[in-house]
């Protein structure tokens, strides 16, 4: 991949890069046809953000410059770190940055990032690459019966009156009202700990329209640094969301040549003050569950490594990794969004398993089966999935009333 | 035992912000008696078990609430004393500074709490908002009121008029950078001196022609070597060694807007600094002396 | 100064401690410096191991009134961090007149500060003095300067900013070929480089025979920054043993200057 990033946009540049930091240690870069894609994941994979730059936010763009297959772009990732010393102020990059070259250097395994800087100054970073694989998280933008469009303003006003030693907010939005309140975990602290609660009213809001009144509980360190990615660019924000346990997606765009997503999970906070232990861990099993079932359609790969992966809690998100064969995604899913087969130029090992699979994939998975459950996890090797496909098709069915 | 008040105006609030701010930077714990004709707020030193309050501040409502309503413990005891964590109070009054009215009231929520329901404009559009904080407290049993009661000291040696506390506060902040313990000398003839004393330095800050207000008699220093000025008469001296953090905590009371700071010294003993503000606040901190 | 001080063997006054007080802080990185009260001026000492040595540098014509007795060195070892938090006992708001004395070998340095806005305060302090222990001489008459740059000093102080911290070695490289002037750091997997050709405005002179490579830690050309910050122009120096000069040049509103001076020894290649 190569492309020259115009002064003026180096600094939305160096803002996505500062707002990723916040999320995720590690930065994926893909570059496709139409745009270049920056994700990230945090370690507790309960946040995941993902900004598009389009084509036409390039003064030049060419997705697979010294790529050796025709039609492949870069997919690599390297840490937050380096991307972060590349863009260090960005505020002062508007003034002196005149034109940004990122570049692929194969043989090195570098990614270069070349600033072109006024007064004929040069600063050239050579990042390593850390691996060559894509991430993409699946979640629902758009069916969603919760839509708000917010002035960034607005919501970081409200968060003002909370502590910086609050670390979870639990928004309750109705048609008449929305509330946000901050949520500690039940323990002795939660005793001495302030309650403040904000009741914005609707009609503050640029648009409202809640079709379920819902109640749901992410965290606060992602949600401040996205409000402060909106506040730099000055751009509104839009929340999407359904019901607790789903994740919610906030939405950031300029309406032309970027658009960013960052999806929170989210859970269900306790009403009661003195939640016992037992209750958290029922909520969260709940929350495995549904996710498998968001899953279940989409599994393909069977790590046996996977096993590991499901002692840890709260994934929310199917996390899938593309590795560098799998053909152009058109080729590989039909209409209803199930997989339609793998490559088979996959050297992978366990290509028989994946084929076994997709037949399993239409039976509505129960989560019970141990092996099923292994299927769904965060690594799947899938073809590149692109969420848009799947607009309007619910992903899965309602497990169960919660 | 019900406690509401209500305030309007932006210049009480602003008060009242601040007046918390300074507590909170003294101390986490503190206490607010609610009492018919005032607010105080007493702190107690932290360090030391049951012991006289190094702080105590005077409000009295009437400037400060638009209205005040309050029913005491019973009809023999008919305050209210609360315990609650100062920096709560100060970080949620920070939603003040833009605010339209605060209430305030005693809630029972999952525990006893002092709720503040803050209106707050918002700045987006002509709506207000409503901003609530409810801050868990607890209520301090009758059998334990003596331990908060006004200090009693005894007459002051020399009690003085302090220099503006900002200028105060630059150069204790300084000082507290080289040494841990200051000495704080007054003399009748309305001259004041902070200083240090290091392996590596005498540092002196000297002020004069400063107000003096008492003067409690000659004072003794026949059990001591205090330094003496060139032609100063150590019978109107007195001085006292303070920890250099603790008066900085207290200068930081300079963002509250006051008429007059009093320093009052009892030798070798204790100092007083006493801060009035136009609406009759009264800020007393007591500082003990150090002795070796 | 009167009949009384003027045996002492230094004295000098000055309508403002300001400037002299940042210049301190800005060579501020070890607890002592060597004072020296030399005809021309005021100089202070730090270094750090054998490896670094800054000088803040006070021209006598800043000074009111500057008196050196000529018989006598005038040169003793002081607590740098006291003297400036004494030089800003009224704050960084206020302009305070500053008077100083020092009596005699042994004496402590006598400080006296008046703030120019209030006039009931003064502050007087005495600050203990050490015998010196010599003072290292770094330069190498016989190593030739191999090359000389002169920059602002607010766009090279936005490059060193720009630096990653964590990297332990900068990397100098000059040229009479373009690109002139690079700097190079070395991250855990990770190169940056930041190339400046004499052509750019921030460069004001450049004078390179033939090219060369230098190494040092970034921690202590980092050591410069505090000096940078409150300077108009910084002069390199590279002589043949890779010892590295940097002059920084500070200029008061009344035209008075300060000078600063880094010594930086390079990293040996193993």
């Amino acid at each position: 991949m190569k492309c020259y990033v115009p002064g003026s946009n180096v600094k939305v540049l160096g803002r996505t890069v500062h707002a990723l930091a916040r999320f995720g240690d590690e930065l994926y870069l893909e570059s496709l046809p139409e745009c270049m894609l920056l994700r990230t994941l945090n370690a507790a994979e309960s946040a995941y953000a993902m900004v598009k730059f389009n084509k036409n936010f390039f003064s030049y763009f060419n997705y697979n410059y010294y790529s050796t297959e025709d039609n492949e772009g870069l997919k690599c990732k390297i840490s937050m770190k380096s991307a972060l010393n590349t863009f260090k102020s960005p505020t002062h990059m508007d003034k002196q940055v005149e034109n940004l070259e990122i570049k692929l250097d194969p043989e090195a395994c570098k990614l270069i990032f070349q600033l072109k800087c006024k007064h004929g100054i040069v600063k050239t970073h050579y990042v390593s690459i850390l691996d060559c694989k894509a991430m993409q998280a699946v979640y629902t933008k758009d069916s969603v019966p919760n839509r708000i469009t917010s002035s960034q303003r607005l919501l970081s006003e409200a968060l003002t009156n909370f502590q910086s030693s609050d670390d979870q907010v639990t928004l309750e939005a109705s048609t008449q009202s929305f509330i946000l309140r901050n949520y500690t975990e039940c323990s002795a602290d939660s005793l001495k700990v302030i309650r403040t609660q904000i009741n914005l009213k609707p009609l503050e809001f640029t648009s409202y329209t809640i079709g379920t009144e819902t109640t749901i509980t992410f965290t606060l360190k992602e949600f401040r640094a996205l409000l402060s990615f909106a506040e730099a660019l000055s751009l509104p924000i839009q929340l999407h969301f359904e019901t607790t346990g789903r994740p919610a997606v906030f939405i950031v765009h300029n309406g032309s040549t970027f658009e960013a997503h960052f999806v929170l999970a989210t859970s269900k906070a306790d009403n009661a003050t003195q939640a016992t232990a037992t209750q958290n861990t029922t909520i969260d099993r709940k929350r495995k569950e549904s996710s498998f079932q968001d899953s279940a359609r989409k599994k393909v790969h069977i790590d046996n490594d996977i096993s590991k992966c499901l002692d840890e809690d709260s994934h929310l998100f199917n996390f899938i990794d593309i590795p560098d064969e799998i053909p152009p995604p058109s080729a590989l899913f039909n209409g209803d969004g199930a997989i339609n087969g793998v490559n088979e130029e996959t050297n992978n090992v366990n290509s028989s398993k994946i084929n076994n699979d997709i037949d399993s994939d239409h039976i509505p998975a129960s989560p019970t089966a141990k092996a099923m459950i292994k299927s769904v996890f965060r690594r799947c090797f899938e073809s590149t999935f692109d969420p848009r496909a799947i607009r309007g098709v619910i992903l899965a069915e309602d497990s169960d009333s919660e | 035992m019900k406690f509401r008040a209500v305030m309007i105006d932006a210049g009480p609030m602003r008060e009242f912000t601040n007046i918390v701010t300074t507590i909170s930077k003294l101390s986490k714990e503190c206490v607010l008696r609610i009492a018919s004709d005032q607010l105080y707020f007493i702190v107690s030193d932290e360090n030391s078990g049951p012991a006289p309050p190094i702080l105590w501040c005077e409000i009295p409502h009437s400037i400060f609430f638009s209205e005040y309503q309050m029913v005491g413990l019973d009809e023999q005891h008919k305050d209210i004393y609360l315990g609650f964590n100062s920096g709560n109070l100060a970080r949620s009054l920070i939603t003040l500074k833009s605010a339209k009215t605060l209430k305030m009231k005693l809630t029972k929520k999952q525990g006893p709490c002092l709720t503040l329901d803050i209106e707050v404009p918002s700045a987006c559009s002509q709506q207000t908002r409503q901003v609530t904080h409810d801050i868990p407290i607890v209520v301090i049993p009758r059998k334990m009121w003596s331990d908060f009661q006004e200090p009693r000291t005894p007459q002051p040696d020399v009690s003085i008029e302090l220099p503006t506390l900002k200028q105060l506060r630059t150069t204790i902040d300084r000082m507290k950078t080289m040494a841990a313990e200051v000495v704080i000398r007054a003399s009748a003839e309305g001259r004041l001196t902070l200083q240090i004393k290091t392996d590596m330095a005498k540092v002196s800050t000297r002020f004069k022609d400063l107000r003096v207000e008492t003067y409690g008699g000659p004072i003794d220093h026949s059990d001591s070597e205090s330094e003496t000025q060139i032609n100063e008469d150590m019978s109107k001296v007195c001085h006292c060694r303070v920890d250099a953090k603790k008066l900085s905590m207290f200068l930081s009371a300079d963002s509250i807007s006051h008429n007059r700071t009093v320093c009052s010294i009892i030798h070798k003993k204790l100092v007083i600094l006493c801060l009035q503000t136009e609406e009759n606040v009264k800020l007393q901190c007591f500082i003990t002396g150090i002795v070796y | 100064m009167d009949e009384e001080t003027s045996q002492y063997y230094f004295t000098a006054s000055m309508d403002s401690g300001k400037t002299l007080c940042s210049l301190l802080k800005a060579i501020q990185f070890q607890e002592s410096a060597v004072f020296c009260a030399l005809p021309e001026g005021l100089k202070f000492t730090v270094e750090e191991g054998k490896c670094v040595q800054a000088s803040a540098y006070v021209p006598a014509d800043n000074f009111t009134e500057y008196h050196v007795r000529d018989d006598v060195d005038v040169m003793f070892k002081i607590s740098v961090a006291v003297l400036a938090e004494c030089l800003n006992i009224f704050g960084s708001g206020e302009e305070s007149s500053l008077k100083m004395y020092y009596r005699c070998e042994g004496s402590p340095l006598l400080l006296v500060l008046q703030p120019q806005s209030v006039y009931n305060v003064m502050t007087d302090c005495e600050i203990f003095t050490q015998t010196a222990d010599s003072v290292l001489e770094l330069r190498d008459e016989d190593c030739p300067e191999v090359a000389k740059l002169v920059l602002k000093a607010p766009a090279f102080l936005g490059l060193l900013s720009d630096l990653e911290r964590s990297c332990d070695i900068i990397e100098i490289n000059l040229s009479p070929e373009h690109p002139h002037v690079s700097i190079v750091t070395y991250g855990m997997q990770d190169r940056s480089c930041i190339e400046v050709p004499k052509s750019s405005d921030m460069v004001q002179s450049f004078s390179c025979e033939e090219p060369v490579t230098l190494k040092y830690q970034l921690h202590h050309v980092r050591l410069i920054m505090k000096a940078l910050a409150i300077s108009t122009k910084v002069v390199l120096r590279c002589s043949s043993n890779g010892l590295l000069l940097l002059q920084l040049k500070l200029e008061k509103e009344d035209q008075r200057q300060m000078f600063s001076e880094f010594y930086i020894v390079p990293l040996l290649d193993d």
